[in-house]
């Protein structure tokens, strides 16, 4: 019988005695590891864009935009508006859910105005005529930090100051 | 703080990763294995300190991870029931020239890479070997027949 080198113990390292589920657990753990990004193909972690339509009888607004986000993101917000009776002063309200720990980066073409509307963000777009579109495009990026589940993200269109159309929806961002 | 909690989740992710991924791709620097290790080290950076250029932050990032692999080792060694689960044991091998197939099989090596590893270690033949033991770094010592 040869000598067993130190600190090894036949039962324990040879027989595997004890350790026959060991294999399983790593199996089941490697499966975890490997699910996250099938799981991510899904959508569940976000970046892919929603559309969600909305129509009314003096307009109807197209939203194009990831409800899932990650920190650090960059992502559109598009707005196709398109106006179905003659729309004197098209405003596009944001309620603060757009704007908490994002980056806006640009908004094409630019308002006429921005304000504060109660403390949701006021994009003044002027005249859309009767039949006519109008396309805002916006650009984000998510603070590194944000982090968020559930957040009320409400967009509504007015004219001047009747309201034409709300629409709301649940971001979430994350970490 | 956020930093500090995500260089924590990052720790455990690797550890885990390190676990379960095996000893053999551990242990083995192939050329595809290191640029693994360089993708991995760039993506966990991207996500641990994003756009945080500062000292602070880096000492932070470091500092945590640190502290968390220097915890780790002093439990491995403080409570031996977590060494288990923390570094892994040895796994036997060869035995008496003999090879232990099931154990070979379990850490997914083959008769080939016992062999070259074998001669690496300037042994010609596993048939000369006393004891081959699957270390829990992933490195295979060999102890030659007297």
């Amino acid at each position: 019988m040869t000598e067993i080198p130190d600190g090894i113990v036949l039962k324990r390292d040879r027989d595997l005695e004890g350790r026959q589920y060991d294999v399983w657990i790593r199996r089941g753990l490697m499966s975890l590891v490997a699910a996250v990004p099938v799981i991510a193909l899904f959508n569940v972690f976000g970046q892919r864009p929603e559309t969600h339509m909305l129509v009314g009888p003096a307009a109807s607004l197209k939203i194009y935009a990831p409800d899932r986000l990650r920190g650090g993101l960059l992502f559109e917000g598009r707005f196709h508006i398109t106006a179905r009776q003659d729309i004197k002063d098209a405003y596009l309200v944001l309620g603060p859910g757009w704007a908490e720990g994002m980056s806006i980066n640009t908004i094409e073409p630019s308002p006429v105005s921005e304000a504060s509307n109660s403390g949701r963000l006021s994009l003044e777009l002027g005249h859309i005529g009767a039949g006519k579109s109008f396309i805002l495009f916006m650009q984000f990026q998510v603070n590194p930090t944000n982090i968020a589940l559930g957040r009320k993200q409400t967009v509504w269109l007015n004219d001047g100051s009747d309201r034409l159309l709300t629409f709301s929806r649940d971001i979430t961002i994350f970490p | 703080m956020d930093i500090a909690l995500r260089g924590i989740v990052l720790f455990l992710f690797v550890y885990l990763l390190t676990r379960v991924i095996g000893r053999r791709e551990l242990s083995s620097l192939q050329p595809f294995d290191l640029i693994l290790l360089i993708v991995l080290g760039d993506s966990i950076q991207q996500g641990l300190t994003q756009d945080d250029y500062s000292i602070t932050g880096a000492v932070s990032a470091v500092g945590t991870i640190a502290s968390l692999r220097v915890l780790a080792s002093w439990s491995a060694f403080r409570f031996p029931w977590l060494r288990r689960a923390l570094d892994g044991h040895p796994v036997v091998l060869v035995e008496d020239g003999k090879v232990i197939e099931k154990n070979l099989r379990r850490e997914r090596l083959t008769i080939d890479d016992l062999a070259e590893q074998a001669r690496t270690n300037e042994l010609a033949s596993i048939a000369d070997v006393q004891w081959a033991i699957f270390e829990p770094s992933g490195t295979i010592s060999f102890i030659p027949k007297q």
